[in-house]
Formats: C-alpha cells, sequence, structure tokens
C-alpha cells in the first residue's frame, strides 16, 4: 500500500531540493515541480480504488487519532488531491516554457509548495493542520501575484495580502474558539463532540470560520481582492488561482459547514449568498474589456454557481456542486493557460486585441472555444452536465424558493453566455490587426492545453468515469457520522 | 466619508462584541482538556523530551511544525522574488566612492565581533537543549539571526555569501522532511520516533526531537539573516 502521506511529504521534500538542483546546473529547477506533481498524481490514481472501498486514516508520528495529527483521505479528499496534482502537473509543464523573467527558481519553489499547501488542505483531519497548510497556500500565492514586479502585480499582491491575512486570522480566532470549548483539534473528535456546547456561541465560532474561508473563496461581498489578483498575476498562477486555490476556500466551508458543525439551519442563507456571488460575478464579467479582468470575474460567478449548489444539500445538489468544483477547475485552468498565451503573442490584454487570432493561432483558440463552451454549460463538454445537475437538483428540493433560484441562475448563464459568445466571435470572425508575425503556440504551451481541452470532452461525453468517486465524495460530506467513525472508530 | 467610518465602527463593535461573549465562555486554565492532560502525563514517558512543550510541537504535533517551518521558508523565498533586482545596481554602488553608508564606530565593530561568536554559541546552546530546557529550535535560530543582524549593522559594506545560505537552508529543510520518510520507511508513520529514546534528562534522549531541532535552528536562523539581508536591500 502507499502511505497517503507521501502526498505530501515528497513534494515538500522537492521544493526544499530545487535551490540544490540549482547549483548543479540552472536547467534542472523547472522540472522537478513536474517530477514531484507527476509522482503525486500516480499515487492519488493509484490510491483511488482502494479508497472507494475503505477511506484511509493516517496518523503522523505513529499516535492514536484524538491526539496526534491525522490525515483523512476519503473520497472527496482523494477527489480534489488528484484534481490538484492533475491541473498542478499541466501547468507546470505550461511554466517550463512560459516563465522567463528571473528568479525563475525561486518561482518554481513557490509554485511547487502552493501545491503542497493545496493538497495538504484536502487531506488533513485536524483543523489546525488545515490552517497551517491554508497559510503555506496563502503566503505563496501572495508572492506570486506580485512575480513580475509591476505596479500592478504589487498592488493586487498587498490587496490580497490585507484581505488573505484578515480572513487567515479569523479562522485563527475560530480555530482558538473551538479548541477552548472542546479541548482538541481533531475534526472528527470536534464534530462528534459538538452538541454538547451552546448553539449561539457555536453560531458565532462557524460565522468566523465560514468569513474567514469565505475570502480565500471569493463569496460576495468578501471578493474584493479577487479580480485584481488573478488578472496580473502570471497566466500560469492565474489557472492554478482560479482553477485551484479558490475551490480549497469552498471545501473549507463545506466540512466546516457539513462534517463539523451540521449547520443545516443555515444552508438556505449559504445557497442565497452562493445565488448573489453569481449573479455579481457575471455581471461584472460582462462589462470588462480585459481577457484576464474579464475570466476572473466569470470565477467569481462559477464559485457562486458551486455555492449554490452545495447549499441545496440534498445528494444530488451537493453531487453536482463537487462535478462544477471539477468541471470548472479544467476550463478555468485551460482559458487561463490559452489566454496567457495569446496575450503574450498579441502584446496587450484588451479583448479587442486577440481579434482575428483564430487564423493566427487555431489549436490555441479552438482550446479557448471548448474551455468557454464548457463554462457556458454546452453539450457534449464537462460544464454541461455538470449544469444540468445543478438544475436537475434544484428542481427535485420541490421548495417554490428554489425554483426561483435556479431561474435567476439561469439568467446568469444566459449572461455569461454572451460575453463568451462575443469573444469567440471576435476570435474567429474578426479582422485583426497587426497579425502577420503572429504564430501558434510552442509545444510546452500546447501539450497542457491540449490534455486538458480533452479532458473536458472526454469528461462531457462519458460522465460516468468520474461519478461513482463524485457520489461517494458527497456522501462523505453529507454522512458526518461515517467520517466521525472512520477516525476515531466504532459507529 | 463620515458614514464609512461610522459604518466600519460598528462593523468592528458587533464583531468585538461576538468574540469578547464567546471567548468570555470558555473556562480556560481549567483541567478539562482531555488532549492536553494526555500529553502532561504520558508526554516524558512516551518521547523521552523532558520539555513537555518540545514532545508536543515536534512530536505529537511534528507535522504542524514541519508546516510553520516551511511557511517560514515561502516568506524567505517569496520576500527574496519579490525584492529581486537584476541589475545589481547596489554592488556597485557599495564599492564606490561617494558611497552615503557611514562607517560604524569603533566601540561598535569591536563590541560586535566580541559578541557575535558569543551570540551564536547561545543560539546553538538554545537549540540543541530543545527537548531539556525551556526554547527551540526556532528561539535558537531567532538567536542566530539576531547575531548576524549585529554584524550588518557594524560592517554594513559586507555581507553574507548568499549561495551559503540557501544551501543551508535546503538542507536544514530536507533533513526534517528525511527524518519524516525514514520514520515512514523504518516505523510506517510519517514522523515517527523511530530513534531510541534514551534517558530522559540527558543530551541524548528523545530520538529524533533533538536532530529536528538543530535543523530548525540552522534554517531558521540563515532564513532570517536571509530576510535580513534582502531587507537591507544588498540585492543578490
Amino acid at each position: 500500500m502507499v502511505n497517503p502521506s507521501l502526498l505530501i511529504g515528497l513534494p515538500l521534500a522537492f521544493a526544499f531540493s530545487i535551490p540544490l538542483f540549482g547549483l548543479i546546473s540552472k536547467k534542472i529547477e523547472k522540472y522537478i515541480p513536474i517530477i514531484a506533481l507527476f509522482i503525486n498524481m500516480v499515487i492519488s490514481f493509484m490510491l483511488i480504488p482502494q479508497i472507494l472501498k475503505k477511506p484511509i486514516v493516517v496518523s503522523i508520528g505513529g499516535w492514536s487519532p484524538p491526539f496526534c495529527i491525522n490525515l483523512v483521505v476519503g473520497p472527496l479528499g482523494i477527489l480534489l488531491a488528484t484534481l490538484i496534482s492533475g491541473i498542478g502537473f499541466l501547468v507546470s509543464i505550461y511554466a517550463v516554457s512560459y516563465i522567463k523573467e528571473e528568479p525563475t527558481e525561486k518561482y518554481h519553489i513557490l509554485f511547487l509548495l502552493l501545491m503542497v499547501g493545496a493538497i495538504g488542505i484536502v487531506l488533513t483531519g485536524d483543523i489546525f493542520n488545515l490552517f497551517v497548510f491554508f497559510e503555506i497556500l496563502c503566503i505563496s500565492s501572495y508572492a506570486l501575484v506580485a512575480y513580475y514586479k509591476d505596479k500592478e502585480g504589487t498592488e493586487a499582491a498587498m490587496k490580497y495580502l490585507i484581505q488573505g491575512s484578515v480572513g487567515s486570522s479569523f479562522i485563527l480566532i475560530g480555530v482558538a474558539l473551538l479548541y477552548g470549548f472542546f479541548g482538541t483539534l481533531n475534526m472528527a473528535d470536534i464534530a462528534s463532540r459538538i452538541t454538547s456546547a451552546n448553539p449561539t456561541y457555536l453560531f458565532i465560532t462557524l460565522a468566523f470560520l465560514i468569513t474567514g474561508f469565505g475570502i480565500e473563496a471569493a463569496i460576495f461581498p468578501l471578493n474584493a481582492w479577487l479580480p485584481d489578483a488573478h488578472s496580473s498575476a502570471p497566466s500560469s498562477i492565474s489557472a492554478i488561482l482560479s482553477g485551484i486555490a479558490i475551490k480549497t476556500g469552498v471545501y473549507g466551508v463545506a466540512r466546516m459547514v457539513y462534517t463539523i458543525f451540521n449547520a443545516n439551519s443555515i444552508l438556505l442563507f449559504i445557497a442565497f449568498l452562493g445565488l448573489l456571488t453569481l449573479l455579481i460575478g457575471e455581471m461584472c464579467a460582462f462589462r470588462q474589456d480585459d481577457i484576464k479582468r474579464l475570466l476572473a470575474y466569470s470565477s467569481i460567478g462559477q464559485i457562486g454557481l458551486i455555492i449554490f449548489a452545495l447549499g441545496i444539500a440534498t445528494s444530488l445538489g451537493v453531487f453536482a456542486s463537487l462535478f462544477q468544483i471539477v468541471s470548472h477547475a479544467l476550463a478555468k485552468a485551460l482559458l487561463f493557460l490559452a489566454a496567457g498565451y495569446m496575450i503574450y503573442r498579441v502584446g496587450s490584454k484588451s479583448i479587442a486585441s486577440l481579434n482575428g487570432l483564430g487564423k493566427k493561432m487555431p489549436l490555441t483558440s479552438f482550446a479557448f472555444t471548448i474551455g468557454s463552451f464548457s463554462l457556458i454549460g454546452l453539450p457534449p463538454f464537462a460544464g454541461f452536465v455538470s449544469k444540468l445537475s445543478i438544475v436537475y437538483a434544484a428542481m427535485q428540493v420541490k421548495k417554490p424558493v428554489f425554483l426561483a433560484f435556479i431561474a435567476i441562475a439561469l439568467i446568469a448563464t444566459i449572461i455569461e453566455a454572451g460575453y463568451f459568445f462575443k469573444i469567440v466571435q471576435n476570435l474567429y470572425f474578426k479582422e485583426g490587426k497587426n497579425l502577420d508575425k503572429i504564430t501558434e503556440s510552442s509545444g510546452y504551451i500546447l501539450i497542457p492545453i491540449a490534455i486538458l481541452a480533452i479532458l473536458i470532452i472526454v469528461i462531457g461525453v462519458h460522465p460516468q468515469f468520474i461519478t461513482g468517486l463524485l457520489k461517494a465524495s458527497a456522501r462523505e460530506l453529507l454522512e458526518r457520522a461515517g467520517y466521525i467513525g472512520w477516525v476515531l472508530g466504532g459507529t | 466619508m463620515r458614514t464609512r467610518k461610522i459604518i466600519s465602527i460598528i462593523i468592528l463593535l458587533i464583531l468585538a462584541g461576538g468574540f469578547i461573549l464567546t471567548f468570555s465562555q470558555i473556562p480556560f486554565g481549567k483541567d478539562k482538556i482531555n488532549v492536553a492532560h494526555y500529553y502532561i502525563s504520558k508526554g516524558i514517558e512516551e518521547t523521552g523530551a523532558v520539555n513537555i512543550v518540545t514532545s508536543v510541537v515536534l512530536n505529537y504535533r511534528g507535522f504542524d511544525t514541519l508546516g510553520e517551518v516551511t511557511v517560514l521558508f515561502i516568506a524567505a523565498i517569496g520576500l527574496g522574488a519579490v525584492l529581486f533586482t537584476e541589475k545589481r545596481v547596489q554592488k556597485h554602488a557599495s564599492k564606490s566612492k561617494d558611497d552615503k553608508t557611514k562607517k560604524a564606530s569603533l566601540i561598535l565593530r569591536t563590541g560586535s565581533n566580541l559578541l557575535f561568536p558569543l551570540i551564536l554559541l547561545f543560539g546553538a546552546y538554545i537549540f540543541v537543549h530543545g527537548h531539556l530546557t525551556p526554547g527551540g529550535g526556532f528561539q535558537g535560530g531567532a538567536v542566530i539571526a539576531s547575531g548576524f543582524l549585529l554584524m550588518y549593522l557594524a560592517f554594513p559594506k559586507q555581507s553574507i555569501n548568499k549561495k551559503s545560505l540557501s544551501v543551508v537552508e535546503s538542507l536544514s529543510g530536507l533533513i526534517f522532511v528525511g527524518i519524516g520518510l525514514f520514520g515512514l520507511i523504518f516505523s510506517g508513520y510519517f514522523l515517527s520516533n523511530f530513534l531510541p529514546k534514551g534517558i530522559p534528562n540527558t543530551l541524548f534522549s528523545a530520538g529524533i526531537i533533538p536532530i529536528i531541532y538543530i535543523a530548525v535552528g540552522f534554517k531558521v536562523g540563515f532564513e532570517l539573516t536571509s530576510v535580513i539581508d534582502d531587507l537591507l536591500g544588498r540585492g543578490k
């Protein structure tokens, strides 16, 4: 059996060793993240069948669970860990030829550590450890947003740093309160004792935690940092921030609300917040003329949709929400990578400058089209299946309020379709200026883009490849007694 | 502008209210916390470290410490990435004659020369004895970095070799993770204490704890030094 703690330990060791490889030759360093994340991807794929049979609980240090830190590798954890290592692997291939500005060594270290943070968040079973990994993720992304050292990036990173630190301190306060109430930091242990505390104070604690994770997840009204940070970071980092980092915030919210607090009463409010985020994100995206800002606002909208589906709280709703996480991660990573290279070739971020690129960069433009169609929810792409399940889940609840909600969500989808169709139309049917010298992307850029596009189509045509894992993950969130039982034994 | 201030004050008051209300409910300091109780009663026997804080930080919750070391590493690397300058202007400037940094006074230079080895020795003492006396790798590392800060102040024109700094940082980080992986190989658990625990209260006791603390001490000391170096604008 492969031990899941390798999923965190190995990339960490690789990240620490990058400066040493740098002593041998400066050319090696950019291949280290590829190797590390490839190994991670293979390990997590190998673990999937085993975990579907029986979740693995690993204790770190060899003590029994409430007394040590433990990893809880259930279906949800391994689903997200696989997604993170997979997308991280593809983006690190992209970065080989995309990242040219010095200090590249520091870029690759920070990138790999960002991945370690994200994987740690989804695998750990200890709430303070979750906070530590959250800090690893956040601090490395602050530095990477400012990587180009231009005015725009530095300002965005500063904004992100201030708001992110407020979020982190809220999480820390929440963790401290939980430790004060229950005297334990193990998530399963806290979950099993949650009924013994006064509900009012628990509500305040939950409010601190949701606000903290909500800032990273960019739930309205906590989303002010995102458009700046995601649009001024290097495109490979934008892809990771939009594809992976904000999802860890969503994971945090879901874990707190479902597993630890069992807070069914606030789910309707969560669904409402999600809807609000969706509408505001899509409406802002419609007005942008900078392609990366548009994609960033569209991420806010998509997060809204994910949070909305999470608030439906039926097994189908949570399933649809997780499906949307997967399809959005693939599509948004693809869009940022493709757009990033188009921007690199034309030298401008404005949407108008992309006119006519469809003929000059046919493969990249085609992949961009696939990504945007998947986000809108057109068949036969992955986004179609996930959006359809969200609609279906909302209809199934049979409450009039959810029917109204889903009607609003569909309006937001129409807005989304509006701006993506406009871009795709401009790519293919408008004449561009000064495009003579522009050529197709090179190999290291095209490989990850092509793989992402193929994945979107394959999942769209054969969703049964992942539905089993998604259903088991939804069950993990909804059946908290099961989660407690894995860790503490019994039940 | 004014309404904005009033609104933010109201929000802060609500926050503080919720905060105080909830914290006042928690009976801090009472012996009701069973996890903490376990550490106090079993800690020395199970880990071999007389300093209970160390036994929790490096053994029961060693994974968190690995994470915190990583956070510090990221902070140092991130600062280096953000403040990176390719032109190396500063290096040339410091050699030229119209340099504005003054030479430190004779008293400061002599005093620093005298104190520097003692500070290093004290820092090393703190992290080597982390499992026996209060303190440990982080504290010892910070003391070491303060020694380097003193040298930077006394000799503004010299700077430490960055390459060796980053080699030490990487090596000590690798040792920490490596011990974790060895634990996985020898006893099946990441970061488990696979070495003999020895007799409590002696220097060679508590298994992997002193080794990790020595690595942490080096890592923290050199990372903080490189942060100081970056902030002083010495370039690369």
